[in-house]
């Protein structure tokens, strides 16, 4: 068994061809689960108790499931019952709806860790309550949730391969087409290791140059 | 509707154990190569640390379908045949592992400098000041990261479902297969997750209820 650089050279192009999926995917889940997110953070710090706790209900439902059974739940399930999803558009829902989950969870903290004082400080100063969360904890808070969501933003990547097993052609699935017509699984799982550490790399360097220009 | 959930539930429950089986020995195996792993990035030499660093960021930085699938096709071609079972409790340790190195190397920086100095100040050094200072207090500050990644280890054995482990979600694609009510089906299989995940969560919780604050 020995490693040929020349197949592992021809896979690439083979492979390119599923990064569009998976940016793709990886782009829309998370500007989704941002938006979703917010939703959710607002419900979760309301004065409605019925509002809370859906939300923090809900937050342990995605929370303690796996993003493969959703899945399958919104696949198969929608398929059954007449209206059928493509594997990437139930990849994408079950995504969504477990990361902006997280996302929600990550401006909780953000936002309690800037502290009711601050809050208080702006009241003081008369400014109104949404004033207050925009000129005071804002600004602070986001430089607080930047680190735990670049994990998050990777791990939503990372997540995307499981949509090739709803048959959606990202990389996974590609490598797996490619490899069942070549049997080169050596060269193809190192160009795909590579391209899936390239893209988690860029998504940590680009997520710290945002964190360092927000810092001053 | 529901009954066929009830008739399939056995079934399932069966799956279940074989997720709590393959959870335990790999939430066993990964907090060992979690532990070796931070104490190789944190105070091994260059050799060890290079390897610990290589190994967390391959990890880290891929899915982890695409070890399974690696696992799946890439050992027999070395003449290694591993059944479903031990590829998967392979490639779900070696995985979680690296998270695990994470949580306990966090914990072992989070131990604050005096209490090195007040051991070495008692005349401690190397295994001794480790055992007995700094190694019980970094345990107690890693309880609640540590039950959060095997909620995420549990969550992640559904992956191994696609090299053929028939664990519970895989289960769930068979009864589905031969009832068709994947609403009812999975539902089920998302419930049974659900409660392992959530007990899980309230021990984490009573964990660190119980846990005097270190220090």
């Amino acid at each position: 068994m020995r490693f040929d650089l020349d197949m592992a050279a021809r896979a690439i192009p083979e492979l390119l061809g599923g990064l569009a999926v998976t940016l793709e995917l990886s782009v829309l889940v998370i500007a989704l689960s941002l938006i979703w997110g917010v939703v959710l953070v607002v419900g979760r710090l309301s004065h409605l108790l019925p509002l809370r706790l859906a939300c923090a209900g809900y937050l342990q439902l995605v929370r303690n499931t796996p993003v493969l059974v959703q899945m399958y739940f919104f696949y198969f399930g929608f398929a059954m019952a007449g209206l059928r999803l493509s594997g990437f558009e139930a990849g994408l829902l079950a995504m969504v709806l477990q990361n902006g989950g997280y996302m929600s969870e990550i401006y909780r903290a953000g936002i309690e860790n800037v502290g009711a004082r601050q809050r208080e400080a702006g009241l003081a100063l008369g400014m109104r309550p949404f004033e207050a969360f925009r000129i005071v904890i804002f600004p602070q808070a986001v430089r607080l949730v930047l680190p735990p969501m670049t994990n998050q933003f990777v791990a939503i990547v990372k997540d995307t391969a499981l949509v090739s097993t709803l048959s959606a052609a990202d990389m996974m699935f590609r490598a797996r087409l490619l490899i069942d017509r070549t049997a080169a699984a050596y060269e193809v799982f190192a160009d795909l290791t590579a391209m899936y550490l390239v893209l988690t790399a860029t998504i940590a360097l680009l997520m710290r140059a945002a964190e360092r220009r927000l810092g001053r | 509707m529901p009954n066929v959930l009830i008739a399939s539930l056995p079934y399932l429950l069966r799956g279940a154990i074989v997720t709590l089986e393959l959870s335990a020995v790999c939430a066993l195996l990964a907090s060992a190569i979690g532990i070796i792993a931070a104490l190789a990035q944190s105070y091994g030499g260059l050799v060890a640390r290079g390897i610990a660093l290589i190994y967390l960021y391959l990890m880290r930085g891929t899915p982890m379908l695409v070890m399974v699938f690696a696992a799946y096709y890439l050992l027999p071609y070395v003449g290694i045949n591993v059944e479903p079972m031990t590829g998967g409790v392979l490639v779900v340790s070696l995985y979680y592992g690296a998270f695990m190195s994470e949580v306990f190397r966090a914990a072992l920086a989070s131990v604050p400098r005096g209490q090195w100095d007040a051991g070495r100040a008692l005349g401690m050094h190397g295994r001794w000041l480790m055992g007995i200072v700094i190694v019980p207090q970094a345990l107690r500050l890693a309880g609640p990261p540590f039950i959060n990644t095997c909620i995420m280890l549990v969550k992640g054995t559904s992956l191994v479902s696609v090299i053929g482990l028939v664990e519970l979600t895989l289960s769930g694609r068979e009864v589905v297969e031969r009832t068709l009510a994947p609403f009812q089906v999975f539902g089920g299989v998302a419930l049974i997750y659900f409660v392992i995940c959530y007990s899980l969560s309230l021990c984490g919780k009573a964990l660190e209820a119980r846990l005097p604050h270190a220090h």
